[in-house]
């Protein structure tokens, strides 16, 4: 987009920058479905999404259904000797710290089931009152923290490791797959897409209007 | 091109709201949280991250990161030897995953960042749109690195039959996953603007 030699700097409601590069720009009219460039660095300034509430909360809901099944069946199984075992997402991390690996037990949870859930509990949340509208004032603290999980799910990474430890078992032993890792693959869709689809933008700007302090 | 800066204005690292320069650290009259123009102490904060990172890749590639218990038999391997091992045993792409996402990427990852904190600092050759796209790979390689961490605590909970066969993590997952985790953190403290701060700084 252009950026005017004469910005009206009065007031800041009309203002936005690049979070890249910190060029100062006019607030542009967006309809949905539109974004907005930095003409200096390129990343994206602006994005209306369309209908994204609906979506949001529809995905959201989708992937709430798939979290008790994703995290507490089985993903797959091995069979050896006679001898069989299979573990849920769950039972690695039981299995982890009943064996002493805290570390990576910690790990599992929290970047493969604690902050993916928590996650789409706050989408699910936010959809919910933005569709009903039930705003309230702590909302803003909430999207605010909402942020800092924004780089520490692992779904995707953790679903290569369920291939990866596959392949690795299936030279040497008898490798079931289970149900779990449909659900997985389920949650882990369901989750990234209604995240996806929020409009932080319209979500803050709306909240701004409501309880915002100038 | 006119920077927020310049104008007296900082941009909330969180919402994103245009606020007027005051007393840093300022309260965003938006989400009122409270926020620095830059991140504060940026370059400082990503370089000693990041030689916290390097340090613990060294122990990482030493010790063993998987042991395989077969018939009460210990086997250990580290990253290295479980990538020969899938060579030998010719699965090429899975050799070539794991290698790529445990020492190709995590190696770029700090090398990467000690070039960008080096330019951010002292200005030379900078190209702020081409480094700041580095930045932005750097920043979605992060995670993938874990893959690894998350491939031995499959094993170690799924291979669970007894005697037979067991599979038990070794002392170097834990630096790896440190590793991973201070990469992450120093990625996190990097700031893009410094780029164009200083960009512009040389060339006015």
């Amino acid at each position: 987009m252009r950026q005017d030699n004469l910005i009206d700097t009065a007031n800041t409601k009309q203002l936005i920058a690049c979070q890249q590069c910190d060029a100062l720009y006019e607030r542009p009219q967006l309809k949905q479905g539109q974004n907005a460039k930095c003409t200096c660095c390129g990343s994206t300034l602006l994005e209306r999404k369309v209908d994204w509430v609906n979506r949001s909360f529809y995905w959201s809901i989708a992937g709430l259904l798939m979290l008790l099944p994703a995290t507490l069946l089985p993903i797959m199984g091995v069979m050896l000797g006679g001898q069989y075992d299979d573990a849920s997402l769950f039972e690695c991390v039981l299995a982890l710290i009943e064996r002493g690996f805290y570390m990576i037990a910690i790990l599992l949870f929290l970047f493969a089931l604690a902050v993916p859930t928590v996650r789409l509990l706050g989408v699910f949340y936010l959809t919910y009152s933005f569709k009903y509208k039930r705003l309230r004032s702590s909302q803003l603290s909430f999207f605010r923290a909402f942020h800092h999980l924004d780089n520490w799910t692992m779904l995707n990474v953790f679903m290569l490791g369920i291939v990866v430890a596959m392949y690795k078992l299936i030279d040497d032993t008898e490798l079931t797959v289970n149900l779990g890792l449909v659900t997985y693959t389920c949650w882990m869709i369901c989750s990234t897409v209604a995240v996806q689809y929020l409009d932080q933008d319209e979500i803050w700007q709306t909240l701004e209007q409501r309880f915002g302090d100038e | 091109m006119k920077t927020a800066k310049e104008q007296g204005f900082s941009l909330c690292p969180k919402c994103h709201k245009v606020n007027k320069t005051s007393v840093e650290p300022i309260r965003c009259i938006r989400c009122h949280g409270l926020f620095y123009q830059r991140n504060r102490n940026s370059l400082q904060y990503t370089l000693a991250w990041n030689i916290a990172a390097l340090l613990a890749f060294i122990p990482a590639n030493y010790f063993p990161i998987m042991i395989i218990y077969s018939l009460g038999v210990p086997d250990e391997s580290t990253i290295l030897s479980g990538i020969g091992k899938f060579i030998s045993e010719g699965l090429y792409p899975i050799a070539a995953i794991i290698f790529t996402a445990s020492i190709i990427v995590p190696l770029i990852k700090i090398i990467g960042l000690f070039v960008l904190v080096y330019r951010a600092h002292t200005g030379v050759r900078l190209k702020p749109d081409k480094h700041s796209t580095v930045y932005h790979i750097l920043e979605f390689l992060g995670p993938w690195s874990m893959l690894d961490v998350f491939v031995v605590a499959l094993l170690v909970a799924v291979v669970e039959l007894g005697f037979v066969t067991s599979v038990a993590a070794g002392p170097a997952i834990n630096y790896f996953a440190m590793t991973v985790i201070f990469t992450m953190i120093a990625a996190n403290s990097f700031d893009t603007r410094l780029l164009w701060d200083k960009f512009k700084e040389n060339n006015d």
